[in-house]
């Protein structure tokens, strides 16, 4: 059986690729479909949903078009959660082979930093960055990725020490191979499925987080965002509760979808994997 | 002066806080175009001697000389431009590639690394090296782990002649392989022998593949030489206790003996 139907066979999994899929579609059409601004006002203010059509979901404190935001506001969460976890996974990735490959003195000191930023929770460091550094969407994603790629690096260390003593590295080292080619051709890209795998739970994460910071008035200021939605919200809970709970009901499905994708494509390839 | 010259080599471990000497006090030479090969029972210190005279791992004591200069003192570039010289073939043909590769690239990589040929020439290098080892041209594109057990075996010869070596270590490589495909990949080595000059350190276990294809040996005890001498002489009429134990555990050996009384 093909990976494909067997990823297909498992109904959580297309459940989550139909949330992904639909989230992509949302982020992809959100400048076709509201072109213009989408923090421009549209209409009256706190105009709540299903009352007029041209404005299904409604207006927030200041009239904006609620649905507009949300499509653009999953823009914002898609890329921010992709390149976060992408930054999270190429340093983890790096660092560990380094560490792994090298051993001794460089893998001693790699690992105790490591060390270092697992000790602090990630979301302080998130927040500690970007309340230094400023926020926009390129130190946001660092902000995240900084917090996040210890987890990586660590998977990918222990599986580079059993990769290392194999035959084929010991053959690229008697062609007379440089080590730094060895490490980064001949061993990452063999350790890099298990890195891989933690994709999921990274995108996942790195979604909610930067959520967390837009919530908390750290995300950037030009972009809308579901955790910036949720907060401007939170002013009229008592009275206008859909400004919250819409996005967030966007923000539950699309970790929901992005959880379910990646382990489904986790369990098809290690189905794959243990049956060669 | 001899190709390769080992001397007085030893090599410690340590594990869990007890040293075992894995090979103590070996010394042995290899002349151009000789093979010589090493055997003994599992443990013995043959693929640490192997290991070692690769630098692969480095020794505690002793001194490895090749091509007349101190192979031990180089490090850095000037050890990887001279393992082009001293060439391997490992026993399983499929863990010796990275599982990734095809049989191009893996024959890219020696050409490339010591800039034998330039991007341009080196397909028709590969081409010609699959030829050299019995193999077909178009085999080039496809999978390491397509391709039959015997001929990963050829691939990894013919990366191993890519550098154009003197010595070639070959660690039990023709162990993991079938009786028939066996005697084609011999019958290879001993041709690749005659017509480039190629000296082989020859570790085995099969005393009767030792017998067939080597010049000398040295039979080894817990990382000790038990005896050596010329290949036929040493396997026919063993003096040490374990060159008996080996001899006598030769299926194939035995019966030839029994016939011959």
């Amino acid at each position: 059986m093909s990976p494909l139907r067997r990823f297909l066979r498992t109904p959580e999994a297309v459940a989550g690729a139909i949330l992904l899929a639909a989230l992509i579609a949302m982020a992809l059409i959100a400048p076709l479909l509201f072109p213009g601004d989408p923090q421009a006002i549209a209409g009256p203010a706190l105009l709540p949903p299903f009352q007029d059509w041209s404005l299904p979901l409604g207006t927030d404190r200041l009239g904006r078009d609620v649905l507009a935001e949300l499509f653009h506001g999953a823009r914002t969460s898609l890329a921010v959660g992709l390149a976060a976890a992408a930054a999270a996974l190429a340093i983890g990735a790096v660092v560990g082979t380094l560490a792994g490959f090298a051993g001794g003195l460089v893998d001693e000191v790699l690992m105790r930093i490591t060390d270092a930023f697992q000790t602090v929770p990630s979301f302080l460091l998130a927040l500690a960055f970007v309340s230094v550094v400023g926020p926009s969407l390129g130190i946001v994603v660092a902000a995240i990725a900084l917090g996040t790629w210890t987890g990586p690096a660590r998977v990918a260390r222990a599986e580079v020490l059993s990769i290392r003593e194999r035959d084929y590295v010991a053959s690229a080292r008697a062609i007379g191979m440089h080590p730094l080619e060895i490490a980064f051709r001949e061993v990452l890209p063999n350790a890099l499925p298990p890195v891989l795998a933690m994709s999921s739970v990274i995108v996942a994460a790195a979604i909610l987080t930067e959520a967390a910071l837009s919530f908390l008035g750290l995300g950037d200021p030009n972009r809308v965002t579901w955790g910036g939605m949720i907060a401007e919200g939170r002013a009229v809970l008592r009275t206008a509760p859909f400004l919250s709970i819409v996005p967030g009901i966007a923000l539950v499905l699309t970790v929901l979808g992005v959880y379910l994708a990646g382990e489904g494509v986790v369990e098809t390839t290690a189905v794959r994997r243990s049956l060669s | 002066m001899s190709l390769l010259a080992v001397s007085n080599l030893t090599k410690h471990y340590r594990r869990g806080g007890k040293t075992v000497i894995a090979v103590d006090d070996v010394s042995f030479h290899i002349e151009p175009g000789e093979t010589l090969a090493l055997a003994g029972p599992s443990g013995s210190g043959k693929s640490t001697i192997a290991r070692l005279v690769l630098r692969l791992i480095e020794p505690d004591a002793g001194a490895i000389e090749f091509e007349d200069n101190d192979f031990l003192a180089l490090g850095g570039a000037a050890l990887r431009a001279r393992r082009a010289r001293l060439q391997t073939v490992f026993q399983d043909p499929l863990a010796a590639f990275n599982p990734r590769a095809t049989v191009a690239h893996v024959l890219d990589d020696p050409l490339r690394i010591h800039g034998i040929a330039s991007r341009s020439e080196r397909p028709h290098r590969i081409a010609a090296l699959l030829e050299r080892v019995g193999l077909a041209a178009d085999l080039a594109p496809r999978a390491i782990h397509e391709i039959s057990g015997g001929q990963r075996q050829r691939v990894a010869i013919a990366r191993a002649i890519a550098t154009k070596p003197s010595l070639i270590v070959l660690d039990e490589a023709v162990s993991a392989l079938d009786v028939s495909v066996r005697g084609q990949i011999l019958d290879l080595l001993l041709d690749l022998q005659r017509q480039e000059r190629i000296a082989y350190l020859f570790i085995s276990h099969d005393l009767g593949v030792v017998r067939a294809v080597s010049h000398r040996v040295i039979l080894l005890d817990a990382g000790r030489i038990a005896e050596s001498g010329d290949a036929r002489a040493v396997i026919d009429a063993p003096q040490s206790a374990i060159g008996k134990a080996l001899v006598a555990a030769a299926p194939r050996l035995k019966r030839t003996t029994q016939d011959a009384s």
